[in-house]
């Protein structure tokens, strides 16, 4: 009996000081959670980053793009002979010329990450799809190989594996009868983040410069949120509205 | 007679159905080789004593279920997990050094082949996935492009973190 | 007092029957089996590259499913437009609808890149995707075309052959449609990007269901050496002639549309004048011997009556069906995406170059593969269901 009365009145006592500890801790630790936030990066807090390229074709020489596209053929295993039509290409030199004034110019050309992608729009199992941080990707375990994304695609940016591999990478399983293409080297954003580069990027940026700019287009503190709003950029097909994030400077 | 036929032809049923579990019986108790041609597998231990994903028995009837977890956590949300991961499986269990001759999944040695050629479960993994750890993949890769730079381990284990147990 | 039409199965068991089964069998067969093949050695055994993703395949297989939809008609006519002439014609149409939905979808499945992923495709739906969509149109037409069937088959359900020819109708309405826009909903491309594909796909049901069905059903009675009378033929023939009119009126729209466009004009000028195959397959064959050559052969005056003009006329229909779908859908991949307009484009990978495909041999039997197992289904279905009306006399009110 008595016990019961000395817990009734312990009660309020006890509830007062869990209150009045749980006021302290927060009061300690909030400074240095706000603290933690910022300090990881200026996306606003519940926000997620969004992958993006900036390509500037007045730095990329020819000899340049022949490089990303032999980086990314290193970092993937695949490989395009010339003039087979069925060998998959994730980048590619793309050469523009104008006859009537005799310009010249080449870029590298790969999938362009848009915010609403076609692809993922018209594929029947969902497989194609866009991360939460913007990467259009292929899940290969739910593709059927039916290749309507390919068509849809306004880059044609896909493609499609006509024959049994072998000696695939462990950073890039790829088989016969899915569609694959450029995945903005998620294996490398996974482990590093921000910090991260493409290997296309990496074999080019060289010397400091910057030809191939890789970073959040969500944070715009980030350097190539400052190099779009000093300079701007093109997005290919940009009538379409499909908002890609790779973006181009120079054409 | 003739209304004893439906018995007499349970009888025999019954007397094949017997004969045929006594057989089976008999056969499951012997050891595998002695029976017929199929040897019970025994996949290749990794050379490092290092600490296993889970026991035996649990990997023995889940690993399918850490794999088909994991995959979508890695190709959906981009969750690398080493632990679950196929790669940290090929690491430990076919890594190869350079001076061996590589084991692919077609051969029956191959760690996960020796199971499932047992088990008859034909797996279709590494019609895309890698069959094979690190150093095998460098040693065949080297020979598909003969004009890569040197392959470097630290930069492959920066891009896929450190295999267990390290 | 009329009698009531009695319809039973084909009893015939004359070699020349049995010939006909075995020979479409034997292709199925091999259209499998070219299938198989196609699948353990990867796609580079076709001709389907990563510029034409869509070949001879995609064209047998559209082919089937839109003729599908249209051999269907006759039924609809009686069941929903209460047009009683065509009612002993409903029975073979459904089953004929079947058969060619299931020859179509069986090519289609079994190009797939992974088809032992069927699963996935019933499992995992993007309903965003038409061709989500029309993986439940497809196998739904199916049960609902089978469920009307068996309703018009017992008679005891007559009343409710109404409700369900009204479903059916109103289905493959939507499967048509839903076909036409696995193109019309490209925005992408040139060649599609319509919305006028989807109602000239339901126009072109009209007439290849309408040619395929003709076809099979003089051939279904002559084989039971059944009597069918050419007034039925002569109604045929002129509901043939409005769909082929119908088809030619739809193209004519679409290329003019795209024509007052200058951005499409390059487009244009490949399919109408200098696209090599393409260009000979639109005039000569789509339009020439597709559209204007049987309108001739069914409306010429002489020719009232006649009933190889009327064969001809189906299967140059067929032809001329077979050609419009490749133009679609194969010149409509071979012609280069605009994405640097102004610019003249190269690179490894085929921008702004001419995408080439011949087709395969592989594709060939598989898309005939496709055409033989819905013959067989059908041919197997009058022999096994009540379906095959006794005879087509005269007049039938």
């Amino acid at each position: 009996m008595a016990t019961e009365l000395e817990n009734i009145q312990l009660e309020p006592a006890r509830r007062q000081f869990l209150k009045g500890a749980a006021a302290l801790a927060t009061t300690l630790l909030a400074p240095g959670i706000l603290l933690y936030q910022t300090g990881q990066a200026s996306t606003a807090p519940g926000q997620q980053p969004r992958w993006g390229l900036l390509i500037d074709t007045n730095i990329l020489s020819e000899a340049d793009v022949d490089a990303c596209v032999s980086a990314c053929q290193r970092e993937h295993g695949w490989k395009a002979d010339a003039d087979s039509p069925t060998d998959a290409q994730w980048i590619r030199k793309v050469k523009l010329s104008d006859p009537a004034t005799g310009y010249q110019n080449f870029l590298p050309m790969m999938c362009q990450h848009c915010a609403q992608p076609p692809c993922v729009d018209v594929c029947p199992t969902g497989a194609s799809f866009k991360r939460a941080d913007g990467i259009v990707l292929v899940n290969k375990h739910t593709c059927i190989g039916c290749r309507y994304c390919m068509m849809a695609c306004p880059y044609k940016a896909r493609s499609f594996i006509h024959e049994n591999l072998k000696d695939q990478l462990p950073v890039a399983p790829r088989g016969k009868g899915t569609v694959e293409s450029c995945t903005l080297c998620v294996h490398r954003i996974d482990r590093d983040g921000a910090d991260a580069v493409p290997a296309c990027a990496e074999a080019v940026n060289q010397g400091g410069r910057k030809a191939i700019l890789f970073g959040d287009l969500n944070d715009p503190q980030s350097e190539i949120s400052n190099r779009l709003r000093e300079l701007g950029a093109v997005k290919l097909r940009a009538d379409m509205d499909l908002d890609p994030a790779v973006r181009y400077q120079g054409l | 007679m003739v209304q004893s036929y439906p018995s007499l032809l349970r009888l025999l049923a019954l007397i094949i159905l017997l004969g045929v579990s006594a057989v089976g019986l008999v056969a499951a108790a012997e050891p595998a080789s002695s029976f017929g041609q199929v040897t019970i597998p025994s996949p290749p231990r990794p050379a490092e004593a290092i600490n296993c994903v889970e026991p035996v028995e649990v990997m023995r009837r889940d690993h399918m279920k850490f794999l088909l977890h994991q995959r979508d956590a890695t190709v959906l949300d981009g969750e690398r997990d080493k632990k679950y991961s196929l790669v940290g499986c090929m690491d430990c269990h076919n890594p190869a050094s350079a001076n061996e001759e590589i084991v692919r999944y077609e051969d029956a040695e191959h760690f996960c082949a020796s199971c499932h050629n047992y088990a008859s479960v034909k797996i279709d993994c590494f019609e895309c996935h890698a069959d094979r750890g690190l150093a095998s993949s460098q040693q065949s890769r080297l020979t598909l492009w003969a004009d890569t730079q040197a392959f470097s381990m630290q930069t492959f284990r920066h891009q896929m973190g450190q295999p267990r147990g390290d | 007092m009329q009698p009531t039409m009695r319809y039973t199965e084909i009893k015939t068991s004359t070699p020349r029957y049995w010939g006909i089964v075995a020979v479409f069998t034997v292709i199925a067969l091999i259209g499998f089996a070219a299938a198989h093949h196609m699948d353990v050695e990867g796609h580079h055994i076709t001709g389907m590259s990563n510029q034409i993703v869509w070949g001879l395949p995609h064209v047998f297989a559209i082919f089937l499913i839109v003729a599908a939809s249209g051999a269907l008609n006759l039924a609809s006519l009686s069941s929903v437009f209460g047009k009683q002439t065509y009612k002993p014609l409903a029975r073979f149409s459904a089953i004929l609808a079947v058969a060619l939905l299931i020859g179509g979808l069986a090519i289609l499945l079994l190009d797939l890149g992974r088809p032992e992923r069927l699963i996935v495709a019933m499992t995992h739906y993007n309903f965003k995707s038409i061709f989500a969509w029309n993986i439940i149109l497809y196998t739904g037409f199916i049960v609902i075309v089978m469920a009307y069937l068996w309703l018009m088959m017992e008679r005891r359900m007559h009343r409710w052959t109404k409700p369900a020819g009204l479903a059916a109708l109103i289905w493959r309405l939507l499967l048509t449609t839903g076909t036409g826009s696995i193109f019309g909903f490209l925005v992408a491309r040139e060649a599609f990007d319509s919305a006028l594909l989807a109602p000239m796909f339901i126009v072109m049901s009209f007439a290849f269901g309408l040619a395929i069905f003709i076809l099979l059903l003089m051939l279904s009675f002559r084989l039971d050496q059944r009597e069918l009378d050419g007034s039925q033929l002569q109604r045929l023939r002129k509901l043939l002639g409005i769909f082929i009119a119908g088809v030619f009126y739809f193209v004519v729209v679409f290329h003019l549309t795209k024509l007052y466009g200058t951005q499409n004009h390059d487009f244009e000028r490949f399919i109408l004048v200098e696209g090599g195959i393409y260009t000979q397959l639109f005039w000569l064959v789509q339009i020439g011997l597709g559209n204007l050559l049987p309108l001739a052969l069914i409306y010429a005056p002489r020719l009232q009556g006649s009933s190889p003009a009327l064969v001809s006329a189906c299967v140059l229909v067929i032809l001329g069906a077979f050609a419009q779908l490749y133009v679609i859908i194969v010149g409509g991949q071979a012609f280069p995406l605009d994405i640097f307009p102004g610019y003249v484009v190269e690179s490894s990978f085929f921008d702004g170059a001419i995408g080439e495909y011949s087709p395969s041999l592989w594709e060939f039997l598989l898309g005939l593969g496709g055409a033989g197992c819905a013959a067989l289904i059908a041919l197997l279905g009058i022999r096994v269901l009540p379906i095959m009306p006794e005879s087509l006399p005269a007049e039938v009110d």
